[in-house]
């Protein structure tokens, strides 16, 4: 099922409504909004899920080297059951790994991205709590890359709308190489 | 003790040479011959190890360290408390490990504290590649808990400060086949260095095994 991004610049949020079997294993299948990057940044948007449907339905953060369906990619993701994710592929067509945290429940996740040369940090927090950081992991996915939202519904035959709000993302002036 | 339980000890002792009581272990010994050798102490009447691991790293496509085990099969829950004796690299590693084979290279995953208080699930998926780690926010250095669940290719991490119930923060996944090796690990992180690391309330127990289908 095709998806959509629909965005309104008065109030700056993204209603992103994404279909796909996952973004896991060797192949990924979700909408993707994105922009070409290099170098350090802090990535942040609020989540909320508007549609029904499978536990594990995602919204993610994500760094992707291509829009190749078995691309290398890390990202966030939040579960439609509230659990935040760290997935990532580490090479073209290999495997994904995950690391699954704990859930505080379903409800309005705030998340953050950033990235330092090759750490990759990352945050969260629910219904307008602190931001607390869930832990880092290593990245050798270079630049550029595309970094973005996505949206997957984690059925074929369902779609999963998510809206994001408060999206920023900030770089220091001098980006690294 | 079942009969399989007792062959599958007499096998590990045959390929191994076992010279002490390792209470819920069987074997010790150096993987991936650091230069510097470790050594395992059991207590069994205050059922503490110390452990001695040198090492250069358990990281990338090579692991050095001193390896405390026994060989596993299914699902299972192993829990330790443990507390770095010392100063040493901030990296210095130590906690539970599950390995394929004794191979430098193997197939492993491990919930371990660095000597500066920060916690890791680290993880090589197949034999050869290299490691892929998660670090968790920093505690203070101190005593820690540390707990590991099997649940087929789930593996949960626990972990608390000492005194406090271990709760669950992270689970990954390998695909380890067959019998795996299940233990603890001491690395210092530092080839010219040795790190001993005290571990206590050790358990290793084995799920109860699935019911037999119904046909």
């Amino acid at each position: 099922m095709q998806g959509s991004t629909e965005f309104d610049a008065a109030t700056g949020q993204y209603k992103i409504t994404g279909s796909g079997t996952d973004i896991w294993g060797r192949a990924d299948q979700f909408r993707y909004l994105w922009r070409e990057v290099s170098g350090d940044f802090t990535f942040t948007a609020t989540t909320k899920f508007l549609t029904d449907g499978i536990a594990h339905r995602k919204a993610v953060l994500m760094l992707r080297k291509s829009l190749d369906p078995d691309s290398a990619y890390l990202d966030l993701a939040l579960h439609g059951d509230g659990t935040p994710v760290v997935q990532f592929r580490n090479a073209k067509g290999d495997t994904t790994n995950t690391v699954d945290l704990v859930t505080a429940g379903p409800g309005v996740w705030k998340l953050r991205v950033v990235r330092k040369g090759g750490t990759v940090t990352f945050w969260a927090a629910k219904d307008g709590a602190p931001l607390l950081e869930l832990g880092h992991t290593l990245t050798n996915l270079g630049n550029p890359f595309l970094l973005g939202l996505g949206v997957s519904s984690h059925s074929q035959t369902a779609v999963n709308t998510v809206l994001f709000s408060d999206v920023s993302l900030e770089m220091p002036p001098a980006a690294r190489k | 003790m079942t009969t399989t339980t007792i062959l599958a000890a007499l096998l590990a002792t045959s390929a191994f040479a076992q010279t002490a009581n390792l209470g819920p272990f069987s074997n010790s010994g150096d993987v991936g011959a650091p230069t510097r050798s470790g050594s395992t102490q059991f207590d069994a009447a205050t059922g503490e190890f110390r452990i001695t691991g040198s090492g250069a790293n358990m990281w990338a496509k090579q692991d050095q360290f001193q390896f405390a085990w026994r060989e596993i099969t299914g699902n299972f829950t192993i829990t330790a408390t443990m507390r770095f004796l010392g100063q040493g690299a901030e990296h210095r590693k130590a906690g539970i490990m599950l390995r394929q084979s004794l191979d430098t290279d193997a197939t492993y995953m491990d919930v371990l504290m660095h000597g500066n208080g920060m916690p890791a699930l680290q993880w090589r998926s197949r034999k050869g590649e290299d490691t892929n780690a998660f670090d968790l926010p920093l505690l203070e250095p101190g005593t820690y808990k540390l707990k590991l669940v099997r649940t087929g290719v789930k593996m949960h991490m626990y972990l608390a400060k000492a005194g406090a119930e271990a709760v669950r923060v992270a689970n990954t996944e390998v695909a380890f086949t067959g019998p795996i090796l299940v233990g603890l690990a001491v690395c210092s992180h530092d080839a010219k260095a040795s790190d001993t690391v005290v571990f206590s309330d050790v358990t290793v127990e084995s799920a109860p095994a699935p019911a037999p289908r119904v046909p």
